[in-house]
């Protein structure tokens, strides 16, 4: 009774393993975006789209920069959309049933 | 699915193919009210409509209803029962035990719940269900009654003519649809909705997000009836609070036992998500890895991955819900309750599709499309539980989140402490366990006059 019990090993898959069991169908376009590329590179120092989103579509390489939009990623939750205080994300439904097919949600 | 449900990207591709007798319906003027959105609140409205004898078109953008849902886990079913029969739905497990549990960074305290009551029909009315496999289902009833889906049809737009709303305008070819009536149960990504001025876009502070895991136990089919203690269609919702559960965030974690996997998720503040860096991903797999947790999750494979913002704002951030031809409900119209022990949202959706869908068949029955005249829509969910519970917990969100740091970091560690020193076998006589015990609380909760404090801060809880 001496061995210290250990937590158990959990599976935590990768971001990628984690997006691959979501059905999704491109639509060829984003649905996402920037309304105003300037908001970004002039004023926002906080970057708050990407910590909140929980399928890694935003990157942004230094707070001088537009973020880069990985759509093909995107989960539909729309935190981007409530998450900037600038109101410069731009959303819109995928269209024509494209976007995710969640099988269980 | 019957035939009165139409795929129309599958019917355009089939007019592509050159077969002119499945050409695209028109569907201007066609119905009595057009619903959008075909999960809970959508699908009651339709079914609600369908019963009553008018002709509601569904409009849903997945490829079958339920495609585009997240919840957490556990549906209360007291309304669904009166508007369809329950005994062909599916539904996962019953839930025979409500946990919860204070997670500290390595200590778990918690309170288990088991009515013998809820073993037996009609169970509490509270069962797990997945949302692919149920809203689908849901649909089906409205369509049997005799409601008209169709799928992958994404609604762009409202048309608005003399100031009120007179139908939809979708991404289909010739996409205008003209009825009396619009529904709009979109969810809480309120695109159309917030387009055409009918609500304005939540702040951030009274949004959660949420993101969740279904889980199976690979060559292991004995895993969740052994580790969550169940017998035949019995289940579990367990739910998590504190430092162990979400880190710094207000929020919590959950597990909910389905029939052969287990929904895992956390959801928190989104602004303690951009404020504190904390990522959803980091925050599900930290509380998967909780010294309590792990256990339960030992050997489990992730099936989907899924993720949702939830609306939290409650009454005071509710929208207008009735608009000149047009309505709002479920989670476009913020109908969510998270006080902490009840975390409720789709049978709230329910209710408020069914009510809305009441008032417009009333309102048809005299011709009458005017907010004026849909205002019963307002009064009947004013006076039903859902807003008079989001009404009286309305005080709690504020108040927790003055309190967060006490109630989610210091307590649970303060309790975990204490149980730890009330227990502690050494040679000491027990009334010094239980002095330091209780001073490990009161030096936390800033004695007794701190507690008293306390008390009264929460005195509502128990009125």
């Amino acid at each position: 009774m001496s061995v210290q019990p250990s937590v158990p090993e959990v599976q935590n898959d990768s971001i990628e393993d984690r997006l691959y069991t979501v059905k999704y169908d491109d639509p060829g376009d984003s649905h996402l975006g920037v309304k105003v590329p300037s908001v970004c590179t002039d004023s926002c120092e906080t970057t708050d789209c990407v910590p909140i989103c929980p399928a890694d579509v935003w990157h942004r390489a230094d707070t001088d920069s537009v973020p880069t939009i990985a759509y093909e990623n995107c989960l539909e939750c729309s935190s981007c959309r409530f998450a900037c205080p600038y109101d410069n994300v731009s959303w819109e439904y995928p269209t024509t049933g494209s976007g995710v097919t969640y099988k269980h949600g | 699915m019957t035939d009165q449900t139409t795929g129309m990207g599958q019917t355009l591709l089939e007019e592509r193919a050159g077969d002119a007798a499945l050409e695209s319906p028109n569907y201007d003027n066609e119905f009595d009210a057009i619903v959008v959105g075909a999960g809970l609140a959508g699908s009651a409205a339709a079914l609600t409509l369908a019963k009553r004898g008018l002709e509601p078109l569904l409009v849903e953008r997945g490829t079958y209803p339920g495609a585009k849902n997240v919840f957490g886990g556990v549906l209360y079913t007291p309304t669904i029962r009166e508007l369809t029969d329950l005994d062909s739905a599916p539904l996962e497990r019953y839930i025979a035990e409500k946990r919860f549990s204070m997670l500290s960074h390595d200590d778990e305290t918690a309170i288990s719940i088991k009515p013998g009551e809820w073993n037996r029909e009609p169970h509490n009315d509270s069962f797990t269900v997945l949302r692919g496999d149920f809203d689908e289902w849901f649909a089906e009833q409205a369509v049997e009654a005799g409601a008209t889906l169709v799928t992958e049809t994404t609604v762009t737009g409202l048309i608005r003519e003399n100031g009120g709303i007179v139908g939809i305008e979708t991404d289909r070819p010739d996409g205008e649809i003209r009825a009396p009536y619009v529904v709009l149960a979109e969810g809480g990504n309120s695109l159309v909705s917030e387009g055409a001025n009918l609500k304005a876009t939540e702040s951030r502070e009274n949004i959660a997000v949420g993101v969740k895991e279904v889980l199976e136990f690979p060559e292991n089919d004995e895993a969740i009836q052994d580790r969550f203690r169940l017998v035949g269609d019995a289940g579990v919702s367990y739910h998590y609070f504190g430092e162990g559960a979400v880190g710094e965030a207000y929020g919590g974690g959950f597990i909910y036992t389905n029939s052969d996997t287990v929904s895992v998720g956390v959801a928190y503040s989104l602004e303690d998500a951009a404020t504190k860096h904390q990522t959803p991903e980091e925050t599900l797999n930290l509380f998967k890895s909780h010294p309590a947790v792990a256990p339960l999750l030992r050997g489990a494979r992730t099936v989907e991955y899924t993720a949702k913002t939830i609306p939290e704002g409650g009454a005071e951030t509710m929208p207008d819900l009735v608009h000149d031809g047009a309505v709002l409900v479920g989670d476009t119209a913020g109908l969510v309750l998270n006080n902490g022990v009840h975390l409720e949202g789709t049978n709230m959706a329910v209710e408020s599709g069914y009510h809305a869908a009441d008032a417009i068949a009333t309102a048809a029955e005299r011709g009458l499309t005017s907010a004026d005249a849909l205002s019963s829509y307002a009064d009947a969910l004013e006076n039903s539980f859902v807003v008079q519970n989001l009404e009286r917990y309305g005080w709690l969100t504020d108040r927790v989140e003055e309190d967060r740091d006490l109630l989610f970091e210091q307590l649970p560690s303060a309790v975990a402490d204490a149980g730890t020193e009330y227990f502690r076998m050494d040679r000491a006589p027990k009334e010094a366990h239980a002095r330091a015990a209780k001073q490990r609380i009161f030096e936390t909760l800033g004695g007794w006059t701190g507690a008293m404090k306390l008390a009264m801060r929460y005195r509502k809880l128990v009125r």
